[in-house]
């Protein structure tokens, strides 16, 4: 196995495309000379990337043949860095990953952590997270919906129209998560065992007021997409990606689901407070542009839904059942293995630990993070070829991906 | 619809696992990983989920072969799409030399997945047809995740 990209032996891809109808490492020395193909890279810096991100086109005329995306551009080498420092310490690191959704960061690390040193969550903590958790998936899509505004440019309004009128409703979630926490991102809330912040005094009503609004805005919002034709135009029918693909590649949430697969970890492998709550999970068959931006529109109304429910259920009793952190290695685990998943806005978040490692056991041994946004942009290749150059930021911006994440 | 109980038969009777824990995923043998991960696709578990390779160094004086040399520890994950969503670990040791056969005939999300692991861990897959690193430049010299990479090692400067 040699690190150049010259040596490319074609064993295994022609058996899989004839199977998924693409090949992603396509060969093309034998392709019409006369079409004089071009080869144009979009990023690292671009503003259509979402974030620092590559891609190399290979054009025939206007039309894709075949892409090649580049990631790492933002690799910090948050696992060797986890190694290192206790579990304890993990929290605030792992904030920065998905820098848009940092509460389901907390929470997945802090999950696996539990589970690899058996420590039970009480009942308030866990309906806490859960909020959390669903109040930062409405952030986090309102933030998709407002940059894909801009990937659309003129189509809606002129582009910054969305994008500014999603902002100021995603700032009213921030709000609400500062009075909690003291921080408006990066909130370092979650511990192992529990939670550090209580709720203050009327904050429900306020989640209540501030929730109700957005409802009423995002109605707003449906209509304007679904409605307009240009909207429409450019999204329906363009970047289908088949169920087989999607499962196959590893892709999960509001985009495995858009493909017509009814698949969500907060109802089929419940966590936290979600076994006492119901979850509806939106799909759509068709597997385009539109069914992404649909699915992850109608998410938003259901998550306005359960933050309702759970802002109202919200048990009394203590936020954290492991002692108070004295030392950072008070946490020890000398062996063991596990792994822990849950759904982020953008998928599943997975967390592989293995004790046994540095400062006496109470770091982990190795810990390995599954980005959902990692396996959303390895299916570019598969996505791109046959579309336009226009259609590729659509398309890249329907997969939502979060470059922090995927690089870490 | 998959259960943890045809998993668990399944890998007592065709791969010969008799351990099992609850902190430890099961250990099967590395010729057989490409077979288990066909067996399990065919079965249900069509969700690709994730591929993670630990470094393990040599011990000195130790009795068994691999454990003397240094190894590397693979786990790898699959989820069926059910009601269930029943997830399938197992874990396989490959020698520092050796070679593990890839799965991206039967996945195609294994091939970024074990494009990463062999940039940060230096795990090898035998077929992979892409076998360049994924997060770190091509001349990067080393695999950042093994236990004798020190983190403060000096890289070359960026570009």
């Amino acid at each position: 196995m040699s690190a150049s990209s010259a040596a490319r032996p074609s064993s295994a891809a022609p058996a899989s495309a004839a199977r998924l109808g693409v090949d992603p490492h396509r060969d093309l020395s034998d392709y019409d000379p006369e079409a004089d193909l071009m080869v144009l890279n979009m990023g690292p810096q671009h503003p259509s990337t979402h974030g620092v991100f590559r891609l190399k086109l290979h054009l025939d005329g206007e039309t894709i043949v075949r892409a090649v995306p580049y990631v790492g551009y933002l690799h910090r080498g948050v696992e060797k860095l986890l190694e290192e420092l206790t579990f304890v310490q993990a929290t605030p690191i792992v904030d920065k990953n998905d820098y848009v959704s940092p509460m389901t960061n907390e929470q997945a690390i802090n999950m696996a952590f539990e589970a690899l040193l058996g420590i039970e969550v009480p009942r308030r903590a866990r309906y806490m997270r859960t909020l959390f958790a669903e109040m930062q998936r409405i952030a986090s899509h309102l933030l998709w919906l407002s940059t894909f505004g801009i990937d659309m440019g003129g189509a809606l309004g002129g582009g910054t129209t969305l994008f500014m009128h999603c902002f100021r409703e995603r700032e009213w979630i921030l709000d609400l998560f500062e009075l909690v926490t003291g921080a408006r991102f990066h909130y370092n809330t979650h511990t192992i065992g529990g939670n550090r912040h209580d709720i203050p005094a009327g904050w429900a009503k306020q989640v209540h007021t501030t929730l109700d609004l957005i409802a009423s805005r995002i109605d707003e919002y449906l209509e304007l997409s679904t409605t307009n034709s240009i909207f429409v135009a450019r999204t329906r029918g363009v970047g289908i990606l088949p169920k087989e693909l999607a499962l196959e590649l590893g892709i999960t949430g509001p985009i495995l689901r858009a493909s017509g697969v009814d698949h969500d970890l907060r109802r089929d492998a419940p966590f936290h407070a979600y076994d006492e709550i119901e979850v509806k999970v939106q799909t759509e068959p068709d597997g385009d542009c539109l069914s992404r931006a649909l699915v992850r529109v109608r998410e938003m109304k259901e998550s306005i839904r359960l933050s309702k429910l759970l802002v109202d259920g919200i048990p009394e009793g203590p936020i954290c059942g492991a002692r108070p952190i004295k030392n950072p290695t008070q946490f020890k685990a000398k062996e063991g293995q596990a792994y822990v998943a849950l759904e982020t806005p953008r998928g599943e978040l997975g967390t592989y630990v293995i004790g046994g490692g540095k400062n006496k056991a109470a770091s982990p041994y190795r810990l390995k993070i599954r980005p959902p946004s990692l396996h959303a942009l390895s299916a570019l290749p598969y996505l791109l070829p046959g579309h336009s150059i226009s259609d590729t930021v659509v398309i890249l911006g329907s997969l939502d991906p979060i470059m922090g994440e995927a690089d870490r | 619809m998959p259960t943890p109980e045809e998993f668990r038969a399944l890998l007592e009777d065709d791969f010969g696992v008799s351990e099992w824990s609850e902190k430890q995923p099961p250990l099967i043998e590395a010729v057989d990983h490409h077979r288990l991960a066909e067996v399990l696709k065919e079965r249900g578990y069509t969700l690709y989920v994730f591929v993670v390779a630990s470094h393990r160094p040599g011990v000195e004086g130790a009795e068994d072969a691999l454990t003397a040399a240094g190894y590397i520890e693979l786990a790898t994950g699959l989820r069926s799409p059910t009601e269930n969503s029943q997830l399938a670990i197992w874990r396989v040791r490959v020698g520092l030399d050796e070679q593990l056969a890839t799965l991206v005939d039967l996945f195609a999300g294994a091939d970024w997945q074990e494009r990463e692991q062999f940039d940060l861990v230096g795990v090898r897959f035998a077929g992979h047809p892409d076998p360049r690193r994924l997060m770190l430049p091509e001349d990067w010299e080393g695999h950042p995740l093994r236990r004798d990479y020190a983190i403060n090692t000096p890289h070359p400067p960026w570009r």
